[in-house]
């Protein structure tokens, strides 16, 4: 039985009826063919290959709208992608003119008595330290940049050694190490690609990106610091990590450059958050702190102002 | 004569009208262009064999266009429907590569 199916299978390809319309029509040869039937099968032949016509071109148009659909899709996502970062942007851009009020009224406030005065001060440069203030001054800027793609040696006309996708393209680790040669070198404010870094902000990978301050950041990596551009110059282009990556360039590929920038602006570093110490709540503190600091929850924000002691 | 006229009318029906195949439509679509061609091909071959039969030739692409439809549904309800539709194609395509070259040995003689 499955023998004779499978030969059926590979053998008979012609549609059975065939054979047996004609076996009828040879039966009753006699009276020829009508020009009726010869019309009706001219009908059916029509309509047959209307419906196969209609078909496929009907699959035709659903596979081409289809392609499009799945590329609508991904365009969609992608422009979600940018409503976002648009968003992101927008609210780190009022977080920083919110702060930065905070800090005028606070400084008005204090600018009334000698001793916040001193306070401020010394709020300034902890802020300064801290990250938490735009900055402006002189400085240098390093620029470092994966190993462009399919880079061709001048010499033999062969790709450089190393493809690009592996030993080329810059970890996070180099962007450590650049970092923290720029810090040893005198640095005072560094940011990289306008990321402002903080003394806790991290650099680290995530997959192919490399993420700051948990922003994805693509190559080049442009590195400001603020410094004394005759001090930390030398000091960086001295130190180990600068002479590594000079000699990387001709080995990878890479990209990287230093120079004096008279005027660099970096702002303020996204606030940190404190890991262990959290505000205390209004309503359990009141009455657990006594009646000595009950109703002065805002003091609770700044506790790095010491009791008095001025003159 | 008439029956160019219907290819070349469906073609531009299938074309113009964008007939949206609805969504629960969509995975017999593929079936059904393979039972299509399938008919198109074993027509082509009776005609050239002689004994074309215009209304075997219909009722063959609605009823292979349908039956084909059918089994992967209820193979998709039964949980084979991806099997199933391998079947259908294997067992069409086989048909349609034999006809094919019964067509070929008609007309080249070899």
């Amino acid at each position: 039985m499955s023998t004779s199916l499978l030969n059926d299978l590979l053998s008979d390809h012609l549609d059975k009826g065939y054979a047996e319309v004609a076996a009828r029509r040879a039966g009753r040869t006699a009276g020829g063919e009508m020009p009726h039937a010869r019309r009706s099968g001219r009908l059916w032949l029509a309509l047959g290959l209307l419906l196969t016509a209609l078909l496929l071109a009907a699959a035709f148009r659903a596979t081409t709208t289809q392609a499009p659909e799945s590329a609508r899709a991904s365009q969609a996502l992608v422009h979600d992608v940018q409503v976002g970062t648009a968003t992101s942007d927008w609210l780190k851009r009022r977080a920083e003119d919110l702060s930065a009020r905070l800090v005028r009224e606070r400084d008005a406030v204090l600018a009334t008595s000698k001793t916040g005065d001193r306070v401020t001060r010394q709020l300034q440069q902890v802020e300064a330290a801290a990250a938490l203030v735009p900055v402006r001054g002189p400085g240098i800027t390093v620029e470092l940049g994966d190993a462009v793609a399919g880079q061709l040696d001048p010499a033999t006309g062969d790709r450089i050694t190393g493809t690009p996708e592996d030993s080329g393209r810059l970890q996070d680790r180099d962007l450590q190490s650049v970092v923290n040669a720029l810090w040893a070198a005198g640095a005072e404010a560094v940011s990289i690609n306008r990321e402002r870094l903080a003394p806790t902000t991290a650099i680290r990978a995530a997959g192919e990106a490399i993420l700051v301050d948990l922003f994805p950041l693509t190559s080049p990596y442009i590195i400001e610091a603020i410094g004394n551009p005759d001090t930390l110059l030398p000091r960086f282009a001295d130190s180990g990590a600068a002479r590594r990556y000079q000699s990387l360039v001709g080995v990878y590929g890479i990209r990287f450059g230093v120079q004096r920038s008279p005027d660099l602006q970096l702002r303020a570093a996204t606030g940190t958050e404190p890991q262990y110490a959290h505000l205390l709540d209004e309503t359990n503190a009141g009455p657990a702190t006594g009646g000595a600091q009950g109703g002065q929850p805002s003091s609770a924000g700044s506790p790095s102002v010491p009791p008095g002691g001025g003159p | 004569m008439i029956a160019a006229l219907a290819m070349v009318v469906g073609v531009v029906l299938g074309l113009a009208l964008e007939p949206t195949v609805p969504l629960w439509l969509q995975p017999y679509l593929p079936i059904a262009v393979v039972a299509a061609l399938d008919t198109v091909f074993g027509g082509v071959r009776a005609q050239l064999d002689g004994i074309f039969d215009s209304k075997v030739f219909v009722v063959s692409f609605v009823s292979n266009v349908l039956v084909a439809a059918l089994v992967v549904f209820l193979g998709d309800k039964l949980g084979v429907g991806g099997q199933l539709s391998t079947g259908v194609v294997v067992v069409l395509g086989i048909r349609i590569f034999g006809n094919a070259a019964a067509i070929r040995r008609h007309l080249f003689r070899a």
